[in-house]
């Protein structure tokens, strides 16, 4: 599970992904200035990114240690798929207009890894279309997580109470049951 | 208290309270027979749980509002900023969002203590050894506001998930975390300003966390604990930079992991002083536990007592090595 410093090439392919589903510029606005890393594991490859002065401890390459986690995660790429990692989230709904609010239940619900019915929806963002990612966050704008919508948002409107709205890919409650 | 009666009397204070026969006649060794008796009862009393506001996630303020308008009494712990004794009343410490979102992080006021004894500066280079579940590592960066680098450096492949889940949740962006043998800090190639040694001890100063802990070590556990610490410290002292900065702590009370450890290291390692901590608290560490004179120097260690702070036992010494830095 060794660390490399990515490449530009495969760094465009993880700028376009993102860029496509959260908006254009997106991934340049996340990364700033520091340096992306990946780690590859038999579940895929994870990226990382870290302050370039971290150059120095990069190159000895941390012999007799194995990397867990550096600087902050960026996500991962599972199965060919790009999946936003629990802490870029946070600042990830800053910058992008993909927002579904949920209420207090929902919000209860959801962090216990429960999708999201209707009857929990209190605002979605317009024009987004089905399996669309969307952050889900609770009617403070604290980030509860990852969603991706099961209907267009321009229907959710119709849906009865019970209908699900927004499938949970990822929710803050997992740093609890992952312990 | 002449040997012969010391033990029987050991003996009746172990069945009373449920403790092993060695622990007691060690604590009556100690202490005596009046300081013993309000150690052991002290130790049947849970301390109160403590948290730690995360400034990384949310001004320490700011959290202590939302946290009161959900009914949490929090009172600071004098000489921490940021640490807070907490009523939760009916409801458990991790069960709240703001739990989740990582504005606080539920830890013993000793361990926060510690953190606040390293000083950790700005920019520095810092090691946290022996780091899962990453209380001290998360509370190492946010007193470094996320500059720097820190070390964070576990062996346990379980309590590493534990580790990585709170650098993610708390907001860490300045951790390495790495797992690995801390014995084998040479491969890193790094010379750490400062370094946080929080040993694998026999936990004897968590009987009022974990009343099983009474019976659940014998002093051959205690031996080899004490044998992996001096270990641990050898390794550490050698990658410290020159004039850098060592907290050694054990959750234990014993002078056998503690004072005992330290003094056979300043005796090996001549170029490590112990140094004043600056904060106020606990009580001075041993100079003679047991009637065994150790070096005088270690009155400038701090130790955490049950019966006399109502907080589990607790063992803290900060040491500096010479050179310029």
């Amino acid at each position: 599970m060794s660390l490399e410093i990515v490449s530009q090439l495969d760094w465009q392919m993880v700028t376009e992904v993102v860029d496509q589903e959260f908006g254009e510029g997106v991934t340049k606005t996340l990364r700033g200035r520091l340096m992306p890393v990946s780690k590859k594991s038999k579940k895929g490859i994870s990226y990382y990114l870290v302050s370039s002065d971290w150059m120095r401890f990069l190159q000895n390459k941390f012999t007799d240690f194995e990397p867990a986690h550096l600087g902050r995660r960026f996500g991962d790429i599972v199965e060919g798929r790009f999946r936003f990692s629990l802490s870029m989230l946070d600042e990830l709904k800053d910058v992008t207009p993909n927002h579904l609010v949920v209420s207090g239940k929902g919000a209860e619900a959801f962090t216990y890894g429960r999708s999201i019915l209707k009857e929990s929806v209190v605002e979605v963002a317009p024009g987004l279309s089905r399996e669309q990612r969307v952050v889900v966050l609770n009617k403070h704008g604290d980030c509860l997580g990852l969603a991706s919508l099961t209907v267009d948002s321009e229907r959710i409107g119709r849906l009865g109470p019970d209908r699900l709205v927004a499938k949970n890919l990822a929710d803050i409650g997992w740093y609890i049951r992952n312990e | 208290m002449a040997e012969k009666k010391r033990k029987q009397r050991a003996k009746e204070l172990a069945k009373e309270f449920g403790y092993l026969p060695y622990m007691t006649e060690r604590y009556l060794a100690l202490w005596g027979e009046e300081e013993t008796l309000s150690f052991l009862e002290a130790c049947e009393i849970a301390p109160k749980t403590a948290i730690r506001i995360n400034s990384l996630k949310m001004p320490i303020e700011q959290t202590v509002r939302r946290m009161k308008r959900k009914g949490i009494a929090l009172k600071r712990v004098p000489w921490l900023e940021e640490g807070f004794t907490a009523d939760f009343g009916d409801r458990t410490p991790g069960s709240l969002f703001e739990h989740l979102f990582g504005h606080y992080y539920v830890q013993g006021v000793p361990s926060m203590t510690v953190v606040k004894a390293l000083d950790p500066q700005k920019g520095e280079v810092v090691m946290d050894l022996a780091s899962a579940p990453g209380g001290k590592t998360t509370h190492i960066s946010q007193l470094m506001e996320n500059t720097g680098t820190v070390f964070s450096i576990e062996l346990d492949r379980l309590r590493m998930r534990s580790l990585v889940n709170n650098i993610q949740r708390c907001g860490v962006t300045n951790a390495i975390a790495l797992r690995g043998d801390a014995r084998k800090l040479d491969g890193l190639g790094v010379a750490p300003d400062r370094i946080l040694l929080d040993a694998p001890c026999s936990g004897e100063g968590l009987i009022p966390l974990d009343p099983a802990r009474k019976r659940s070590k014998t002093m051959a556990d205690i031996r080899y604990c004490a044998t992996r610490q001096d270990e641990l410290l050898d390794s550490v002292i050698k990658t410290l930079a020159p004039g850098g900065v060592l907290v050694y702590s054990t959750c234990s009370i014993a002078p056998e992991e503690n004072e005992y450890v330290i003094d056979s290291i300043l005796g090996k390692h001549p170029e490590m002083k112990i140094i004043q901590i600056d904060q106020e608290f606990g009580v001075p560490g041993y100079t003679q536990p047991y009637g065994v004179s150790l070096d005088v120097s270690l009155s400038q260690s701090r130790r955490f007592l049950p019966h006399i702070h109502g907080l589990e036992g607790f063992f803290i010494c900060k040491m500096r090595k010479e050179g310029d830095r």
